[in-house]
């Protein structure tokens, strides 16, 4: 019934299109239907099929008019939780929308005549925000007309923040009147943790569970922007960290027979600068223009470590200045470089202590060793710069946390949910921390003395633990955070140098050498998979489907049946997490209701 | 509610007494015998809800005692500031000290009560995770008014005895926690018990090895220092990994998080004592006191459910920070700096800033001091 009236609707009111645009359309439409889901029969695609069967014009309506009347259809279709309700295909020639729901919107949007249109959202009551992705298949990503597939996470049209603005102005968010629901859910309350847990897999946290649906289309490709994590400055890293090995190389007086020349050093380091301003550029527009992908990249439990790699990067770009651009660097730079990190590591940090559902034990993963590394690098550009204090600082937060982090992955407590069981390119960055504290403490002391002995022993014999299993390396899909994992390898052959400085004999120099040439051999090899990836093989920035997780599992009821009958330890730690997660989480500042104190009755 | 139904079952007693008295026509002995009775009851109840926590209001006062021991006693630190904070009157110092005093004399001595009388209660404290770190806070409150008594010498004899009379309890409490936390079965792995009043017995034994510097026995100070260092690594590792989840802690008990950067701070100065050098290991501990203070200011969320209503718990905000402000006292004489001595001020007027409003709060809620509305008890307390 209420198809018929659609139709009709839909009919009346369909403008004028250009007829090639229709045929595009339709064609569109067709293929997507095997994407719909089979448990929801959707109006709409009978109603496609109409479409397509009888040749008619478009199912296409620009809204404006049509409002009122979809209100009524609407609210019809609200009545019935089961039913799909949608407010007609539209193709948007000038995406006003300010609507910024645009995930999940309950049909009465169309309240809001003044707009130009509602967006073609249909959303189930029960929220499974997935059908939106298999509606806007009905919109045509045409290039001529913006896609609004993506406008969920975009930052100024559909995205949260022009909600959070207008919330922040005090009025009504448009859209959101009487919403409580999913739109709210998913972009003003973080995802938690466990929701990366259950739908990602793999080393690095990457991979869709087969059971799993996201909320971007996995067919097409995504706009560039969103497509470029925040592991690209891995490669920032990479190349800097090159930069400093040529230089020490060049300037040590051990490896002085070598006769390297300062150009390399000059080179690399111009290239690394250039680099690192094209991703900033580039990270900046995903921020300004993507919010809510970069807040998602942001809560994942792997991705937020690389977070601190563009300052860390920095830090590399100022330890390796070539003497010939600059020989002193002002002091203030330092505390501009390493206050980001500070207010970085304070938020992080406190999360392992206290935050609700990010506590360490559950989210320790390798890549961790990046918020602890950055420290000792401070500290080392820090001491390097004669200051004295402000090293000692972050070498002492950093030794503390790296302690508690060593600890817990050697431990690979069975509450961890990310280490990978297989060895991955990721477990190199074990060596980094040592290397380069054994650097820094050198630096602070003025000597290589015991301290930088024991911490650069610890490193080595890490490095040749990993490096004699060369062969569980393999198998593993490239991707662009391995640029992160280089800058280990380089570190200890830094450290090696400035150890054999110290203690200079054929041992120590020929272990300068190797893990030089190891170091710049395993660039060159990742330069040149980047080059084949990017070129050939054009999947260098696959989609990102870590960010685009939806908020809820499918069938949640089945989910917790599953897990109280289960007698997998896995699955009660699970549950336990679930009673707990009654209690107040208090990081995540989701709205649930607050814990009871279960100790009330004692005497304190 | 147990503690209740007795109180009132006394107060039938109390009145059936008073009736049977009435009859004699002997007014003044009846009211005698009226608030001797009550004053017995008032005691009784106090005993019964005195807990070990409340030695944190000996452990605040001892700590801003030697605060301001520390503030005045001759130093090598030039700067104007320090110069002026060394002139304040050394009366207000030892009336503070006295006050201190009198506090913990009081404390020890009921809690010495409630051992004797309700022995049953006490045990129970020492078998909870939480309460038998407490257990450890009169003898740090102890050793800290020891270290600032102001006629006591550190090389004298009675130092000497009233150390070994501060260190032999905290040993043995030593021995016996931390062997627990490593040899006894399930209950008692550290996992399942670390929280953040652990800190505590690291305390105790950082203070005692302080203590100890003093006198000048190096060695003991030493083999303390170590004992506590070792463990704190331990329950550092613990603590950050939360590995039992949820929280181990009811909501009211937050302020203990406190303790994170109480424990580094004491490790500061208790290394300083023993090398007499402010050097880079103190300089380190201390950053570190400084970052988690920091972490922990920057969560206020965190501390919002347990500062609805004052609870005794409270007083656990005002030690660590008096720590962190006498580490930082001695952080600005070793390295004398404007930046330092900033530092050093902000820290010394926060610390005194709580403590004053925590002894203000308590005073206008003592009500509300020992949880059960006994008018009698607060009138004892105020």
């Amino acid at each position: 019934m209420e198809n018929h009236i659609t139709l009709e609707i839909i009919e009346q009111a369909s403008p004028p299109e250009t007829p090639s645009l229709i045929k595009y359309i339709s064609s569109n439409e067709l293929e997507d239907f095997d994407e719909f889901d089979s448990e929801f029969p959707s109006p709409i695609s009978k109603e496609s099929e109409e479409t397509y069967n009888h040749q008619r014009k478009p199912s296409i309506s620009v809204s404006m008019p049509l409002c009122y009347k979809e209100t009524q259809l609407q609210s019809l279709n609200n009545n019935n939780n089961k039913n799909v309700s949608f407010s007609g295909e539209n193709v948007i020639i000038r995406d006003d929308l300010a609507s910024g729901i645009a995930m999940s919107e309950p049909p009465r949007q169309s309240k809001f005549k003044s707009q130009p249109m509602p967006k073609g959202v249909a959303f189930q009551q029960d929220g499974s925000q997935t059908r939106k992705a298999n509606r806007n298949h009905n919109q045509p990503g045409i290039k001529m007309f913006r896609d609004k597939r993506f406008d969920s996470f975009k930052t100024w049209s559909g995205g949260g923040l022009e909600r959070q603005l207008s919330i922040l102005r005090g009025k009504e968010p448009i859209g959101n009147a009487q919403d409580g629901n999913n739109a709210t859910r998913s972009f003003d309350r973080a995802l938690p943790v466990d929701r990366y847990f259950d739908a990602l897999e793999g080393p690095e946290l990457e991979t869709l569970k087969s059971s799993e649906e996201i909320m971007l289309p996995h067919d097409k490709q995504w706009p560039f922007l969103l497509r470029f994590p925040v592991s690209s400055f891995g490669i920032c890293l990479g190349v800097s960290s090159q930069a400093i090995l040529w230089k020490t190389l060049a300037t040590s007086p051990t490896t002085e027979f070598l006769h390297i020349t300062p150009k390399i050093n000059l080179i690399l380091w111009y290239i690394s600068a250039v680099l690192i301003a094209t991703i900033f550029a580039v990270y900046i527009l995903k921020l300004l223009f993507y919010f809510e992908a970069v807040r998602r990249e942001y809560y994942h439990p792997i991705r937020v470590n690389f977070f601190f790699a563009p300052w860390i990067a920095l830090l590399f770009l100022a330890l390796g200045v070539p003497p010939s651009v600059t020989k002193n660097l002002h002091q203030s730079l330092w505390y501009i470089l390493m206050a980001p990190i500070l207010f970085l590591e304070l938020k992080i940090y406190g999360q392992w202590m206290s935050g609700g559902q990010r506590r360490l034990s559950k989210v320790a993963n390798p890549s961790n060793h990046l918020s602890v590394v950055g420290n000792f690098v401070g500290a080392l550009l820090g001491a390097s710069m004669g200051l004295i204090e402000g090293p000692i600082f972050f070498f002492a937060v950093g030794l503390a946390h790296y302690t508690v982090l060593f600890v817990t992955l050697y431990q690979r407590l069975p509450t961890n949910a990310t280490l990978p069981k297989e060895l991955h390119p990721v477990f190199f960055l074990f060596v980094a921390a040592p290397s380069v504290a054994s650097m820094a403490w050198a630096k602070i002391q003025g000597s290589f003395d015991y301290g930088s002995r024991i911490a650069y022993f610890i490193a080595l014999f890490l490095y040749f633990s990993l490096a004699v299993r060369i062969n569980f390396f393999r198998g593993f899909k490239f991707s662009l955070a391995w640029w992160a994992y280089t800058f280990p390898m380089t570190g200890a052959a830094i450290a090696t140098i400035r150890y054999s400085n110290q203690v200079p004999n054929i041992v120590t120099k020929s272990l300068c050498i190797a893990l030089a040439l190891i170091s710049t051999f395993t660039v060159i090899a990742l330069l040149l998979s980047t080059i084949l990836h990017a070129f050939v093989f054009r999947d260098l920035f696959p989609n990102d489907i870590a960010i685009a997780i939806s908020d809820r599992k499918r069938k949640p009821h089945k989910h917790w049946l599953f897990r109280y009958g289960s007698q997998d330890s896995k699955e009660i730690e699970n549950y336990l997490k679930f009673v707990n997660t009654d209690e107040s989480s208090l990081d995540d500042s989701t709205p649930q209701p607050s814990s009871n104190d279960t100790d009330h009755n004692l005497p304190k | 509610m147990k503690i209740n139904m007795e109180c009132s079952q006394s107060n039938i007693e109390l009145v059936i007494i008073e009736k049977n008295i009435t009859n004699h026509n002997n007014q003044k002995s009846t009211s005698l015998m009226f608030t001797k009775r009550s004053l017995i009851r008032s005691i009784t109840c106090i005993l019964k809800k005195l807990h070990a926590g409340y030695f944190r209001i000996s452990l605040s006062f001892g700590g801003q005692a030697l605060l301001w021991k520390t503030l005045i006693d001759p130093t090598n630190d030039t700067s104007k500031s320090r110069h002026v904070l060394s002139m304040l009157p050394s009366s207000v110092f030892i009336v503070l000290w006295s006050m201190s005093l009198f506090i913990l004399a009081l404390l020890s001595l009921l809690y010495l009560l409630r051992c004797l009388f309700f022995f049953k209660m006490v045990k129970e404290e020492f078998l909870h995770h939480v309460g038998v770190n407490y257990l450890f806070a009169p003898w740090i409150s102890w050793f800290l008014l020891l270290q600032s008594a102001p006629f006591i010498a550190p090389k004298t004899i009675t130092y000497l005895i009233l150390w070994w009379v501060f260190t032999v309890p905290v040993v043995v409490l030593d021995v016996k926690i931390y062997g627990q936390w490593f040899t006894k079965g399930k209950r008692s792995f550290l996992t399942t018990v670390a929280n953040p009043t652990s800190h505590l017995s690291v305390i105790g034994n950082l203070i005692g090895a302080q203590a100890a510097a003093e006198m000048g026995w190096k060695e003991s100070a030493v083999c303390l220092f170590s004992l506590g260092m070792v463990h704190y690594l331990v329950l550092f590792v613990t603590l950050y990994q939360r590995l039992s989840g949820g929280d181990r802690l009811p909501a009211l008990l937050r302020p203990v998080f406190f303790l994170f950067f109480a424990a580094p701070g004491v490790a500061s100065l208790a290394w300083e004592s023993i090398v007499g050098d402010f050097d880079t290991l103190s300089k380190m501990l201390f950053f570190l006191s400084l970052f988690l203070f920091m972490s922990l200011v920057c969560r206020p969320a965190l501390f919002k459910r347990s500062m609805r209503r004052f609870n005794v718990a409270w007083w656990a905000y005002s030690f660590p920070v008096t720590v962190l402000a006498m580490a930082s006292t001695n952080y600005a004489q070793q390295v004398k700096g404007t930046v330092s001595h900033i530092l050093m001020l902000i820290l010394l007027a926060l610390s005194v800033l709580v403590s004053f409003s925590l002894t203000l709060f308590t005073l206008l809620n003592s009500k509300m001091l020992l949880p059960d509305n006994d008018p009698i008890a607060s009138i004892l307390i105020v």
